[in-house]
């Protein structure tokens, strides 16, 4: 292209060699890392699948089981926070925004609502997001573990972009029936909750807080759900072309 | 004299949207926008993003065709901003309502509190003087909006309206609903707490005020030129030969005098949420400031001297 006239003290105005920046994966170091996460991710979650099926099959009934699950499952939950430091080292290609509140949402569940609030512990609502959790980590874990291996089997791929249609209803389901449970406790002990008068000039009542968590999942879960569903078509019809093209 | 042919293609669609021929050489990208409204009324220059490649950087008004990479027959790709808003209009409103949303808590109205204080006075003399200071840091900033800044952009997407007041008019509900209650717990350490903080707030204020009038006058009325700031024979405007954006600096520190002053968490928390904010926005302005001047002072940091 012919040079600009007098004054431009790059030939093309600054406005030429605009590539399309290709996104550069993790390194060697990173995805040895990754593969050891996901793997030991995959295991703790299966240790809590396995540790809730023998509890089951101990007592003989399903009520009851979060004690026999309770320590792997804080030590699991809780160490997936790394995964909003992947993000935001870059060496995985997600939002760290929407990854932290994913991650912290199941956090909050854990630690401040289940572990927090003892009598809620024995609620049948606190088996039915575990085994959603359950289920959801292991397949979500182990298809990170083999995607990153390069050798996806299609199984893996299909359960995590489908089993979410049963799983993720379910789970949330027993979140909100957990935090409903919650509710005459907390307003009874004052649970995390100052009020004023105080040197801080600060009030907060997490009675409330708990019930503006519950209708946030009104506007929030229906929009990740339908991400899910088209993310599952763009994944599932992409393979099925490659399928057909061999 | 040579003439050009613009042709103007949609960025994702590659359709062709409007064809001009005999264009002058000297035309600039403003003009052509002007030109390009004409045939399609809904798309105002405002809300156009020109660009030479579908993914790159939009054009500038003030580029001039000739003097772009391109031949006889330009194509611009064409994207569609959105619905703008202009910038006045965002800053009047989100600064008007702070002043008014702070004065119903003030003045205890109806609602906000239980009914028998309705329209009380706090018996604290700082809270009197919180609300005089926040006022005037609102009123300030609607008064800079009108007679001070010089704006390099007009316009900004509309929903940012919505955004920035929710913001602006949420925090200030928050922080005035705590200092105007009526069990408000005054400072620890009583007057000389309210003292030293009305001290660095005043200090702040004029500093930036000081870096307003500096930015204003670097740039002459109507003209879009950046040049780097330079202290000037004013004390306050000093702090340029440390950091790039001392109004932040100063208004990070405004606002740490407000909260010594009232002692009040939510006035920490939203001076933390600003100067987070604050120091994002210095840091993008650092690095264009040094990305256009190769001359640019090495001393100085985007918001904090020595650090940040």
């Amino acid at each position: 292209m012919a040079a600009a006239a007098g004054g431009g003290s790059r030939a093309d105005n600054g406005y030429g060699g605009q590539q399309p920046r290709r996104r550069k994966g993790p390194g060697a170091l990173a995805t040895a890392y990754l593969v050891v996460y996901n793997v030991v991710m995959t295991a703790g979650w299966l240790v809590i699948a396995v540790g809730l099926v023998r509890a089951y099959l101990a007592k003989g009934s399903y009520h009851s089981l979060y004690y026999s699950i309770e320590k792997p499952l804080k030590f699991f939950q809780t160490g997936a926070l790394l995964e909003i430091l992947h993000c935001a080292f870059g060496i995985v290609p997600s939002s760290v925004v929407l990854t932290a509140f994913q991650v912290m949402s199941r956090v909050f569940l854990t630690w401040a609502v289940t572990h927090s609030v003892k009598e809620v512990q024995t609620e049948d609502s606190v088996l039915l997001f575990v085994v959603a959790w359950t289920i959801t980590e292991i397949i979500r874990y182990s298809f990170y573990t083999f995607s990153l291996l390069n050798h996806l089997p299609y199984l893996i791929k299909w359960a995590r972009y489908t089993l979410f249609i049963i799983l993720y209803p379910m789970g949330v389901s027993g979140e909100l029936l957990t935090i409903y449970a919650a509710l005459p406790f907390v307003r009874q002990s004052g649970l995390y909750s100052i009020s004023l008068p105080n040197k801080y000039n600060f009030s907060f009542d997490y009675y409330t807080f708990l019930i503006l968590v519950m209708i946030s999942y009104i506007p929030l879960f229906p929009q990740l759900y339908f991400h899910m569903l088209r993310q599952r078509r763009k994944v599932l019809s992409h393979t099925e072309e490659h399928k057909k093209s061999e | 004299m040579k003439h050009y042919e613009v042709e103007i293609l949609d960025a994702k669609t590659r359709e062709k949207l409007c064809f001009l021929d005999k264009v002058e050489p000297q035309a600039t990208i403003a003009e052509i926008k002007n030109l390009f409204t004409k045939t399609h009324p809904q798309w105002y220059p405002a809300r156009q993003s020109l660009r030479l490649d579908p993914k790159g950087r939009s054009l500038k008004d003030e580029d001039i065709l000739q003097s772009l990479p391109v031949g006889t027959t330009a194509t611009f790709y064409f994207r569609d901003l959105g619905a703008q808003i202009s910038w006045v209009t965002v800053f009047l409103t989100e600064y008007a309502g702070p002043l008014l949303i702070y004065l119903l808590f003030y003045f205890r109205v109806p609602f906000l509190y239980g009914p028998r204080y309705d329209f009380t006075a706090s018996r604290h003399a700082v809270v009197h003087l919180a609300c005089a200071c926040h006022s005037f840091h609102y009123i300030k900033r609607l008064l800079e909006t009108l007679f001070v800044h010089r704006f390099s952009h007009g316009t900004m997407p509309l929903r940012n309206i919505f955004k920035n007041c929710t913001y602006y008019w949420g925090f200030a509900a928050w922080m005035a609903y705590y200092i105007n209650h009526p069990l408000y717990t005054p400072p620890a350490y009583g007057d000389e707490q309210v003292k030293l903080a009305l001290a660095v707030f005043l200090f702040c204020q004029l500093g930036n005020f000081s870096i307003h009038v500096a930015l204003r006058n670097l740039r002459p009325a109507g003209s879009k030129t950046r040049k780097i700031p330079y202290p000037t024979r004013n004390p306050f405007t000093w702090l340029f030969l440390l950091v790039s954006c001392p109004n932040y600096t100063y208004e990070v520190g405004s606002w740490i005098g407000f909260t010594i002053m009232t002692q009040c968490l939510p006035v920490a928390l939203f001076s933390l949420v600003g100067f987070v904010q604050m120091a994002i926005w210095a840091q993008g302005k650092h690095r264009s400031y040094l990305r256009e001047f190769r001359d640019y002072p090495p001393l100085r940091s985007p918001i904090v001297p020595f650090l940040l």
